[in-house]
């Protein structure tokens, strides 16, 4: 039952998400626009490329959609709405996204073409880049917890919010969840005005459907992950707990695709010299100053 | 005599002959630490098998697989280090063309 | 239900790995150890270790798409698409592999494990955790602290081994 409702809320979020991106990038408000497209995708060819390495290019946007469903398995949308409520759920998500970066390099390498290689190729740097950022984060919050489990994350909040207990974690994970899901930022796997679209580049028809669906429910995946670990998930006054919790998400979906329109984009080395010379020192003081305030009872 | 523990620990010895195999088989170095990668997949197995069905107490067991990962992940850092040198001297890492490293 | 899990992803297990050295694509190879290492990590949690598995299918996606790239910049020809064979010794090694396999079942299937197993039943996963970071941070601290060390060590003679020397104090160290 709590699957077939948080796997409709995911695809309701990515409509949501695909609305306001139509309206960020074209400015055009179209209610029907993502469902016509997707229609529109669906019924036009699907070209194969020369030579192609057909398992992975037909693995790659599956691999994609599996892997932010499964993030999305561990994360409550209320006390009782949840897939998986796992021991482990804190470390479970970062190995669900570990692997948008396999279906990413299978997409770049699949089909066999030049720039669809590169992104993919991109995104490994990336990866490096931004996976401590991701961990680090999800320690404190978990220090906090004293529990790995997401319904325990969020009942720690009850007082404080972990945005405003520990900012710098919120920061640095907001920051790499826009990476996570290549979104514009960091959209250098899939930059239309310079890769000719990376690793989207050669995929047509259905295919393609799949693979930004599966980008839309990571994104909706990665803002539920920020809610349920820096927003209180569902926690708030007089409303229903699940609606806060869409409400929450919806709020971040939309913060990121904010951020992407106002920021300029970053290339994969300065990105990389930045988590690993700023970012990664930054997310230790953060998981040291939250072990000094929990000892201290705060 | 445990039918789970057995199936483990044969997954574990298969794992082991076929990284043989391919340490022993390969001329690439990067093949050839894939061999060594399945070879510490079939010690990963071992242990923990042996932690589930004979000491699920003790937690000495889990922190082994721990290092072994660490181990893992180490071997490879300093395996492609080598790599990254050797090919930038000699253009190649074909270890057929590495005699002279025999001592 | 265990026994059949264990089977079956051990199965998993042993056949991408044996996809690994089958391929002459390149990025095959290293996507089957991938998968294969995947498995094991789902044949741990099989055997109840539930930290260890998300772990192990955590640590193993990063570090095989790592060696992804390593194989495709150091291979001749990493699409496999010219059919070269890289390998030698072939029927040594393969004598190598099947008399180990056969060796160390023999040893699995001929030793007395009954007599040294002192507990049959795992405690549940939060348990586990909470004992495991108990172990870490307690008895065994020295232990993990040493792997970090190690792990410190290991990164800094990696970036040494690796840079490139600049070249004009290249023309002094030859």
């Amino acid at each position: 039952m709590s699957v077939l409702i948080i796997v409709l809320g995911l695809l309701a979020g990515a409509y949501a998400v695909a609305l306001l991106e139509d309206r960020l990038t074209r400015g055009s408000f179209a209610p029907a626009a993502p469902l016509l497209a997707a229609a529109a995708l669906l019924a036009r060819e699907s070209i194969v490329t020369r030579k192609p390495d057909r398992l992975l290019f037909e693995t790659a946007p599956v691999l994609l959609l599996i892997a932010a469903l499964l993030a999305a398995a561990v994360l409550p949308l209320s006390p009782t709405l949840i897939v998986a409520d796992l021991a482990t759920g804190g470390l479970f998500i970062n190995a669900a996204l570990a692997y948008v970066l396999v279906a990413l390099l299978m997409a770049g390498w699949g089909p066999d073409g030049a720039y669809a290689m590169v992104g993919g190729w991109r995104f490994l740097g990336q990866v490096i880049a931004y996976s401590m950022l991701i961990v680090m984060p999800i320690t404190a919050v978990a220090i906090r917890a004293e529990s790995l489990l997401t319904t325990a994350i969020v009942g720690s909040q009850e007082g404080w919010w972990n945005m405003f207990y520990q900012p710098l974690g919120f920061l640095l994970f907001f920051i790499a969840s826009l990476a996570v899901c290549f979104l514009p930022p960091f959209d250098r796997p899939s930059a239309e005005g310079e890769l000719a679209a990376g690793v989207e580049a050669e995929y047509t028809g259905a295919r393609l459907a799949i693979l930004r669906l599966g980008r839309m429910v990571l994104v909706v995946s990665l803002a539920a992950a920020t809610s349920v670990f820096f927003l209180g998930g569902w926690l708030g006054p007089w409303l229903p707990p699940w609606v806060w919790s869409a409400l929450k998400v919806l709020a971040v979906a939309a913060l990121m695709l904010l951020a992407g329109y106002y920021l300029p984009r970053v290339r994969e080395e300065h990105l990389l010299a930045w988590c690993w010379k700023l970012g990664i020192p930054l997310a230790l003081l953060n998981i040291f100053i939250v072990g000094v305030m929990v000892l201290a009872g705060l | 005599m445990n039918p789970d523990l057995l199936l483990a620990l044969i997954t574990g010895a298969a794992l082991f002959g076929i990284g043989l195999y391919g340490v022993l088989s390969q001329t690439n170095l990067v093949m050839l630490m894939m061999g060594i990668e399945l070879i510490l997949a079939g010690a990963l197995v071992n242990l923990v098998a042996f932690w589930r069905f004979l000491h699920a107490d003790s937690y000495a067991g889990q922190m082994f697989v721990l290092i072994v990962m660490t181990v893992m992940a180490l071997e490879m850092a300093v395996g492609f280090a080598v790599a990254l040198a050797r090919f930038r001297a000699r253009g190649s890492v074909e270890m057929e063309e590495a005699q002279e490293l025999k001592g | 239900m265990q026994t059949f899990f264990i089977g079956f992803f051990g199965l998993a297990a042993i056949v991408f790995a044996v996809a690994v050295f089958r391929t002459s694509s390149m990025m095959r190879s290293a996507l089957a150890l991938l998968f294969s290492q995947t498995a094991l990590g789902a044949l741990f949690l099989a055997l109840q270790a539930e930290f260890l598995g998300v772990l192990q299918i955590m640590m193993m996606a990063t570090e095989m798409s790592i060696m992804a790239i390593f194989m495709v910049m150091f291979m001749m020809d990493p699409g496999g698409l010219g059919g070269m064979d890289m390998s030698h010794q072939k029927r040594l090694s393969m004598i190598a592999g099947l008399g180990a396999v056969m060796l160390v079942s023999a040893i699995a299937a001929y030793t007395r494990w009954q007599e040294l197993a002192s507990l049959s039943q795992a405690a549940a996963a939060d348990e586990q955790i909470r004992h495991l970071g108990r172990e870490l941070l307690g008895r065994s601290m020295l232990v993990f602290e040493t792997a970090g060390i190690t792990i410190l060590t290991a990164m800094i003679a990696t970036t040494a081994v690796a840079v490139k020397v600049p070249a004009e104090n290249a023309s002094h160290e030859s």
